[in-house]
Formats: C-alpha cells, structure tokens, sequence
C-alpha cells in the first residue's frame, strides 16, 4: 500500500472544525434566520416599546441596557445549541462512532466543538448587536459607542466557550431529545433570563438579588454590559475571575465527560 | 499475500480479552492473532460476542481485562499509532445528514490526519462506483451505494488492518460479487481483514483463517479448507413415509415428523445410520447425501443445544 502523508496534529482537528463549522452554514436559515427575527421582536417589545416607560438610574436609555444582554443571551445560546445538537444528531446518525474510533484526541475534539460553537455564537451576537444598533438608531437617532470593544470581545469568548462546554456534557448525558431540551428550558433558560438580561439585580429584592450573586452567568452578561455600555451591575473586579473560572470548571467537566462518555449511537 | 515473516508484530493480537455487561459476559476470554495480509473470518451467530469485540478494537467499548494490539499498539493506549492503522465498517449505515459523499470522504480523511486525500478518495470513489455520485448525501444513496460508502470511508486512509462487520448484510448477490472482488484487490496489496459474516459460502471463498465463537467463547479456528476437511461431515437427510416424535442418535442434528437431518463421519455407511435409528429401509421415502462445508463446521460448534 502507498505511503500517506500523515499530520496527527493539525489536521485532524481542523477537519472537525471545518465540518462543525459546515454543519451550522448549511442551515444557515435557522443559525442566522431566526435570531435575527427573535432579537428584533426583542428590541421592538421589550426596547422600543415598552422601554419607554422603564427608568434606569444614570439615564441609560432601556433599550441600551437591553442590547449588551440580548446580545450576550444570543451569543450564549447558539453556543449552547451548535456543540448540543451537533453531538445529538451525530448519536443519532451514527457518526459520533466515527469520532470515537478515529486518533482524534479529547482536546482536538473538544476544541473544535467550542471553537465551532463560539464562531456560531460570535455571529449570531454580532448580529444580534447590528439588530439592537438599528432599533438604537432608529430610536435615538444615533448609533450606541462601545466603551470597551476589547473587554467585551474577552467575555464574548468566555460565555461562549462556557456554555458550548454544556452544550458537549448535556448532549453526552441525554439519553433523548427530551431530556436535551428539559436542560435548555428549565436550568439555562432560567439561569440567562435570571443573570439580568432584561433587568438589573438592584431592582431585585434583597433575598432574590444576594442569589443571583451566586449565577455565574450574571457576571459574564454584566461583563458584556461593561464592554458596551462602560457600567455594570456587579463589581468588574469580581466579573472577570468569576466568568474565567466558570469557562475552565465547565470545559474541564466536558473533557471529562467525552473522555468517558458512551459514543455509541441511539 | 500474508507475511510469514516471525518477528513482525501480528496486525490485530487479541489476548484473553474477557467483556462484562454487569454479570452478563460477552467475551469470555477470547484469544487469536492475525497475520499482516491474512483474511480472517470471525463466525458466530447473533449475540456470539463479534460486535463486542470489534467495538472493543475501536475503543468504543473497553475490554473488562485482556489486550487487544493492532500492529503492536494498543487502541486503548497508544491510540494514534493504533487507529491510523484501523478501517472500520460499521455494521449499521451511518447517515452523515448534511454532507456529501465527498465531504464525508474528505472529512474522516482529515480526522486520520491525511493531508492530501484526493487522489485516494477518486481511487475509492471510482472502484466502488461511487465517483459519479459524490454530490449526493447518503440518504439520496441506494442500500447497496450507502454500503460501499461505508467501506469506501474505512480505506480512506490507507489503513493496515479493516474491519469488516456484517458488510453484506442484507446487500443483493450482485453486488455482494462486487464488493469482495473490490476487497480481494485490496488484500493483493497487502491489506490485513478481519471479516465478520453470516454468509458461510463468503467466509469459506475468501477467508484463509476462520475463527467460530459462539456465547462468548472461540470454539474452534484454523486455516478454512483444514477445519473444512476437519470437521466435514456427511450430511444425510432421511424422509420418512410418516411422521415420528422423537428420534435419538448423537449425530442427529435437526428433524422433526418425517424430516431427520444428520452430520455424520464421512466414513459412515448409510446402513448402519439407518440401523442405529431403528429405520428400515420400508419406512423410507427419500435419502439425501451431501458433502461437508463450513457451514457444517459451524452448526457442529454453535448448534449442539438442537441436538435431541
């Protein structure tokens, strides 16, 4: 048999990358499509109008206090769904086997499930964003400055990887579709709505706001409201370690988990 | 083509590998190597332990003890070196939802760390006729297209050692002829198979070894035509005028009402068949003698709970 050109480094983990990453565009009407429908009607109901009549202090308009979390919501959910139904469809159709019997090693899968994942949650944001930039303008007649692209970039890119590492380890535990999307509707759901998307933790009650301090993902939206709108609700002194730390317990717990995990299809 | 050669590492070794499901045991210590170039056949019946022990090859189960070794490396292990040298074709169609046959090709090509795969993936394509259809996705593939598919993909990478379970399961006759005519060129070039089957004709054509296990166990293994002519026996089928319930005799096989089937020494007369079963030659309708096979080989090994 003819000799091959072998690279058990490289390869490997772009061509999961490559294929990840051509997964979501070829449904490109549901990864993009519809977030740019649901961050509409978002900035329409909740910003445009009924924002209208919420006051915040400092005289941020709703609306701008509303793009940094729906964009962060955004980001973080299409993570969650990319490495999720990726790992899902693949036990279904059978090739996650062909992960498990390939030298594809747990840190090149793992990699190019999150980097695949962060770039469909990247897009979306970034959409999501121009969505809020357009409800902005329309609205205030001027587009909203970025205080801190970088910080914002940063925490993107944490949240991201965070919740594409859950996406892996809920895939890998569900043993079917209910059970995936019992995951996604009564824990993430709550727990993004509950990090302080639509509102901020002060106009909680004390009980409610001293366990939302608690919620990892408060630190990482409030991160992404720091990076746009330069204030955020917690302390950015705690929100960086606080969001760092989530990111490397949850893909330490996906490397474990696809280390043992059952590739074997339904 | 299989190497003689004592001192290369064997391309698969498998040594005392035992598998528990909870207290139930699938492989009860199975233990057999094969030769670089050699085409081994695997036989068992449904549930005999085959798909246990090529899932424990690829690592998609772990062996409760015992060793497995592909060209001296163990999956587990030293899984790189391992798997680059292992094809696999599942027995179960993978789908692959979103991509064609060439990105299929193209994609596990890249998990195996090919860097230039064209060349192989239209040398594939087109052996297995495939080449004309490489825009489509598996679900506009017919059954039979879908199956070289799978095999296209094990050879992808150019691997030492495939895994073939139940390849031809439930493909037409045709097409069966063509893909084992696609397979004895790759075996020319030195290809190193592990075949699982249910079609004993097909194991008996190309397999130079065969192995039978049945719950659990390897029952007997050896060169083909050797445990052909081993354990070849006559097989005679006596009908009877009219039905009888119950007929002992040790080589008795199946039979029941006026049907009786036998695997006897070849060196057996008929008579003397005939007279240890209490049957004289009015009761008889008809006898049927037929030459020994594999298929006798692995009754003889898996079947002998039929026996009255």
């Amino acid at each position: 048999m003819k000799a091959i050109s072998r690279d058990l480094t490289w390869t490997p983990f772009l061509s999961l990358l490559r294929r990840e990453v051509a997964r979501f565009m070829k449904v490109i009407a549901q990864t993009v499509v519809t977030p740019i429908v649901n961050s509409t009607l978002y900035m329409m109901i909740f910003g445009v109008s009924l924002g209208q009549q919420i006051h915040l202090e400092g005289d941020i308009p709703y609306l701008a206090f509303l793009i940094p979390g729906l964009v962060m919501m955004a980001c973080l959910n299409n993570a969650f769904q990319n490495s999720s139904s990726s790992i899902i469809s693949s036990k279904f159709s059978g090739d996650l086997e062909d992960l498990r019997a390939s030298p594809l090693s747990l840190n090149q899968i793992i990699w190019a499930l999150n980097i695949a994942a962060l770039m469909r949650g990247l897009m979306v944001g970034a959409i999501t964003f121009l969505v809020g930039q357009a409800a902005y303008l329309f609205t205030f007649h001027e587009l909203l400055p970025v205080a801190h692209p970088f910080i914002l970039f940063v925490y993107l890119i944490l949240g991201a990887l965070a919740f594409a590492s859950i996406g892996i380890c809920v895939a890998f535990w569900a043993k079917n579709f209910d059970q995936m999307s019992a995951v996604g509707g009564f824990v993430l759901l709550p727990l993004i709505y509950l990090g302080g998307v639509f509102f901020s933790v002060d106009h909680l009650p004390p009980f409610w706001k001293t366990v939302s301090m608690y919620n990892p993902l408060l630190y990482m939206i409030n991160g992404v409201r720091f990076g746009i709108l330069g204030t955020s609700d917690v302390p950015t002194a705690w929100a960086l370690p606080v969001s760092i730390a989530a990111t490397i317990v949850t893909m330490a717990f996906a490397r474990r988990v696809i280390g043992r995990g059952n590739f074997q299809r339904w | 083509m299989i190497q003689n050669d004592p001192t290369a590492p064997s391309a698969l070794s498998i040594d005392n590998v035992i598998k528990s499901y909870g207290t139930t045991e699938a492989l009860k210590g199975v233990t057999f190597d094969i030769r670089p170039g050699e085409v081994f056949g695997l036989l068992g019946p449904n549930g005999a332990g085959k798909t246990s022990l090529i899932s424990i090859i690829v690592t998609l189960e772990q062996a409760t003890s015992g060793r497995v070794k592909v060209f001296g490396s163990d999956p587990a292990l030293q899984p790189r070196q391992a798997k680059t040298n292992v094809g696999w074709v599942p027995q179960e169609i993978i789908n692959h939802g979103y991509f064609n046959v060439e990105e299929i090709m193209e994609f596990h090509a890249g998990y195996y760390g090919v860097r230039d795969p064209k060349p192989r993936i239209k040398f594939l394509l087109d052996g297995l006729g495939l080449w004309e259809h490489r825009a489509k996705k598996v679900k506009q593939l017919s059954g039979g297209m879908k199956r070289r598919l799978m095999i296209a993909k094990a050879l992808v990478h150019s691997p030492g050692l495939l895994l073939l379970d139940e390849p031809t399961a439930g493909v037409d006759v045709e097409l069966r002829t063509r893909l084992w005519d696609f397979v004895s060129l790759l075996r020319s070039e030195g290809l190193t198979i592990l075949l699982t089957t249910h079609y004993l004709e097909e194991a008996e054509r190309l397999c130079d070894r065969v192995a039978i296990i049945h719950k659990g166990t390897l029952r007997e293994m050896g060169p083909t035509r050797q445990l052909v002519e081993k354990f070849s026996r006559k097989k005679i089928i006596i009908k009877l005028q009219s039905p009888v319930s119950t007929m002992q005799h040790a080589d008795l096989v199946s039979g029941a009402g006026t049907d009786w089937t036998f695997l006897v020494g070849m060196d057996k007369p008929l008579g003397a068949l005939l007279r240890e079963v209490n049957v004289s030659s009015d009761q008889l309708s008809d006898v049927q003698v037929a030459e020994g096979t594999l298929e006798d080989v692995f009754l003889k090994f898996t079947s002998n709970e039929v026996k009255a």
